[in-house]
Formats: C-alpha cells, sequence, structure tokens
C-alpha cells in the first residue's frame, strides 16, 4: 500500500499508463498538491444544494 | 509608389487602404517587413519566415490589385500563430512532436484570411502547443518582450503579439484558451480580441481545451481588430462597431477579491480609464461577482483534464518529446479524475450564471487583463502581500472567466506602467463584439488624448 504522497502519486500515475522516471515524479509532485489543494477547494465551495441532483 | 518603410508600424485599415489607392504595393510591403523581421530576430517571433512563398504571394495580390479587384484584406499582411494549419506551409504547433508537418489544407480562419486577400506572412512563435503563457518556447526560442526583451511577451500568442508592436506585420491571428491572445496583447501593448465561443471556427487549429478554444486577430488598433472579426467570423460586429453610441452604456468596474492582488500601477490605470468612459458619459458602477474566485481552480481542473485528452497517446508514449513544464501539466492532466471534471464543469455553470445576471444590469464589465506588467523572463512566482502566486496562475485569472463562460473579451493598451504597456480589459454579452469594441474604441480615443 503506497503511504507517502510520492507513493500515492506514483501508483495513480501508473494506474493511468504513464511511465515516470523518479524525477518525473519529483516534477509532477508539487503540480499534484496544488491540484488536489483547488479541488478540495472546489468541492467545498459546492454547498449541499448543489449537490441535491446527484443522487 | 512611395516606400513602405513608414506604414509598416501604420494600422491595418490604414495599409489596406494605402495599398487599394496603390500607393504603396505589397510587395515592398512584404520587403519592409521581412527587413525588420531580420533586425528584431533577438524577439523570436516568428517559427517560420514569411520567406519567398510571400513575396509570390504578394506578386499575385498586385496584379488583382491592377485589375481593380476587391478583397477587405487584398495584399495585407498578417503573420498566423503555428498553432494554425496552413497549406504547404510547415505547422508546428511550437513543438517537436510536429516539427516538420506540413499540412494540405488550410485551417478554416487562414482560409478566411486567404479569401479575402490577406497574404499569409510567416508563422508565429506560441508556447509549445499553446499550453502556457510564457512563450519561453525550448524548441524554437524564448519569444521576447519587444518593450523589454529582458522580459516575457506572454503567450501563448506571444510570437503574433511581438509581429504587431514590432511592425513586423499588418494584424496577426492568435487563439485563446485561457487568455492566450489578451495576455501577450496587453503585456506588448497592442488589441487583442476573443470573441464569442465559436464565432470564429475552430476548424484546423491544433486544440488545446475543446471546451474553451478561441480563435481571435491581434493587431494595432480597435479598428484593426473589427476589421479581422468580420473577416474571419463572416458577421459584421467590427462594421456595426463603427457606428454604435457608446453614450450612456453602464459599466461595471469590477472589485472584490478576484482583482484584489493587482499591482497598484495596474490598478491606476485601470480606474483611470473608468473615470474617462465616465467623463465621456457611460455609467460606471462598481460591482463583484464573488464565484469569480472560483476561476483558476475551474480552468485548471477543466483545461488540465481536456489538454490531456488531446495529447493522451503521445503523453505515454513520447514523453520525453514535450518540453518540461507542457510534460507536467500533460501528466497531471492525465490524472484528473472524472469526477474532478463534472465538479470543475458544475462550478462553471455557477460562474456562467453569475456573470449572465450581472449582464442584466451592465452593459459591459471592465477589468485589468493581467494583474501585473510583462515579468522578467524565468520569473515564475509574483509576490503579493497576501502571498506568493505562481506568475501563469497570475497572468490567467482575470481573463479565464470568458473562456469559462465564452462571452467576448477584448484587451485595449491604457497606459503604462513603470514603463510597460497597461491593458485594460472589455467584457459583453455574447455574441455582443460590436458593443466590446464600440467601448474599446472610445478608450482607445481616450487613451491617445
Amino acid at each position: 500500500m503506497p503511504v507517502t504522497e510520492r507513493e500515492q502519486l506514483a501508483a495513480t500515475a501508473r494506474a493511468a499508463g504513464l511511465h515516470l522516471t523518479p524525477k518525473d515524479v519529483s516534477d509532477l509532485l508539487p503540480a499534484w498538491k496544488r491540484y488536489l489543494g483547488l479541488v478540495e477547494q472546489l468541492r467545498a465551495a459546492m454547498t449541499p444544494e448543489d449537490w441535491d441532483d446527484v443522487g | 509608389m512611395t516606400s513602405a518603410e513608414p506604414l509598416t508600424a501604420a494600422p491595418l485599415v490604414e495599409i489596406a487602404r494605402s495599398l487599394r489607392q496603390r500607393r504603396v504595393s505589397p510587395l515592398e510591403l512584404v520587403d519592409a517587413y521581412s527587413r525588420r523581421i531580420e533586425a528584431a530576430s533577438n524577439l523570436h517571433a516568428f517559427i517560420t519566415l514569411p520567406g519567398e512563398r510571400a513575396r509570390q504571394a504578394a506578386r499575385r495580390a498586385e496584379t488583382r490589385l491592377a485589375r481593380g479587384e476587391a478583397g477587405a484584406l487584398l495584399g495585407v499582411p498578417i503573420a498566423v500563430k503555428d498553432l494554425f494549419a496552413t497549406r504547404a506551409i510547415r505547422t508546428t504547433a511550437g513543438s517537436r512532436i510536429l516539427k516538420d508537418w506540413v499540412p494540405s489544407r488550410d485551417a478554416a480562419a487562414v482560409g478566411r484570411l486567404r479569401a479575402a486577400g490577406a497574404i499569409i506572412f510567416g508563422k508565429t512563435n506560441l508556447h509549445e502547443f499553446a499550453y502556457g503563457v510564457s512563450n519561453a518556447n525550448p524548441w524554437w526560442g524564448v519569444a521576447r518582450n519587444p518593450h523589454d526583451p529582458t522580459r516575457s511577451p506572454g503567450g501563448s500568442s506571444g510570437g503574433s503579439a511581438i509581429a504587431v508592436v514590432a511592425g513586423l506585420c499588418a494584424g496577426a491571428l492568435g487563439s485563446d484558451t485561457g487568455g492566450s491572445i489578451r495576455i501577450p496583447a496587453a503585456l506588448c501593448g497592442c488589441v487583442g480580441l476573443k470573441p464569442t465561443f465559436g464565432a470564429i471556427p475552430l476548424e484546423g487549429a491544433i486544440p488545446l481545451g475543446w471546451s474553451l478554444d478561441h480563435v481571435g486577430p491581434l493587431a494595432r488598433t480597435v479598428g484593426d481588430v473589427g476589421l479581422l472579426l468580420d473577416v474571419l467570423s463572416g458577421l459584421d460586429a467590427g462594421r456595426r462597431a463603427r457606428r454604435a453610441s457608446t453614450h450612456g452604456l453602464r459599466v461595471g468596474l469590477l472589485k472584490g477579491p478576484i482583482v484584489q492582488k493587482v499591482q497598484p500601477r495596474v490598478s491606476h490605470q485601470v480606474e483611470a480609464a473608468a473615470a474617462a468612459l465616465r467623463r465621456r458619459g457611460l455609467k460606471v458602477r462598481e460591482i463583484t461577482i464573488p464565484e469569480m474566485e472560483w476561476t483558476v481552480a475551474t480552468q485548471l481542473v477543466t483545461l488540465r483534464a481536456e489538454a490531456s485528452a488531446v495529447h493522451r497517446r503521445w503523453i505515454r508514449t513520447r514523453p520525453r518529446a514535450y518540453g518540461a513544464d507542457v510534460r507536467t501539466r500533460l501528466q497531471l492532466g492525465t490524472l484528473v479524475g472524472g469526477a474532478d471534471y463534472v465538479l470543475a464543469q458544475r462550478m462553471r455553470g455557477r460562474l456562467r450564471a453569475a456573470i449572465g445576471r450581472i449582464f442584466e444590469e451592465v452593459d459591459v464589465l471592465l477589468l485589468p487583463t493581467t494583474p501585473i506588467t510583462a515579468p522578467v523572463v524565468g520569473d515564475r512566482t509574483v509576490r503579493w502581500r497576501a502571498g506568493d502566486e505562481p506568475v501563469d496562475g497570475a497572468l490567467v485569472r482575470l481573463t479565464a472567466p470568458f473562456n469559462l463562460t465564452g462571452l467576448p473579451a477584448l484587451s485595449v493598451p491604457f497606459g503604462q506602467a513603470d514603463g510597460l504597456p497597461v491593458g485594460v480589459q472589455v467584457v459583453g454579452p455574447w455574441m455582443n463584439e460590436a458593443r466590446v469594441l464600440a467601448v474599446g474604441r472610445l478608450i482607445e480615443e481616450l487613451a491617445e488624448a
């Protein structure tokens, strides 16, 4: 089981069919963390009524 | 015939008129521009130079002009961002992957330029695959700002903006997915229009984000951009804008958190433009659109996913064929989940509804095009009191909302800050380019005053 963010990213990338070198993972990690932060903000910004028609 | 040299930096409409009146020949003009391109080679505005093919087109245009043929752009040299397919002319998209691609057909927009008589005048530099706003292209040269070559011209249509501002063509074609026409127009000091989504066909432009991509012109005046828009769209917004009255129009000056992080001297110019409009009889009021706070997140998720869908094969099989920044963005995009993409589209709907409501209260929006003037080449971070912001994020923060909503948005130069150009942005309702251009024209007039 991947435990660190870095391992998690490498595992996710492998699952998506990417072949990343350790340097690729290092280059991608800051962008990946920023991405996760922005998505979290979007999720938080959606009020419950925004989700009413989903389920 | 007079010398073409003084005309090279003239407005496109004046160049077209001089050609029709046979005061200058297309060949003289092409040769004058070619000399200027050579002298400005340090700016890396072009990937493929106009060359002999442009001279041949100039000779054909000369024959047609001599026969008295008409054409809105007959004999006018127009530079084309190297993202657009051009028949028999190499089209690289600023990449190494497509370095040898010679299309057999023109993109639709290029075809419309040719049909109006334009000379396709070289292919301009861009951020690789248009995926970035620095225009620091690792394969074709780092494009440089004509006002200060230590600074970035912005991108991704940076080469087109440089060519317009440095007098290397009469006008240029660009594309805009998050601000790629308006950002370089603002940082270099020319006019750039992103029309309503779909107003100019995208066919033959190498896609970046299908739901965000727009085609549009860059030129030295609002009138020039209006003429190019009419040719490219087949509509008449540019012509209508020339007759439209702006008196009494309601202008919404954007305030709120999204414009809090703006360089004070940029803010000062936007406020000055608003004050000048008020003096000319427009009704200016301050407005806020809180939903714009989510622009960067919404744009990022949408674009990362869409661009990686475009490049899904190459990013897996040839990752080393991309420059480092574009490779990282594309790899990140392959990790965007479907649920995240849907979340971003739902937020996009909220943004679209919020801005739509604002246009029930005002006729146009006014805001800075970019929060900063041209950054130094290689700068990656903007330092604000409230914290650091990536340069590329800052540059798209005020332009991307109108890619997400598809609304027409124009950048017009208005003064300078520390010797560098400042662009103000005018945004209008869906398909109302005429109103946007009319207000832009007035701002241009006020800037000259």
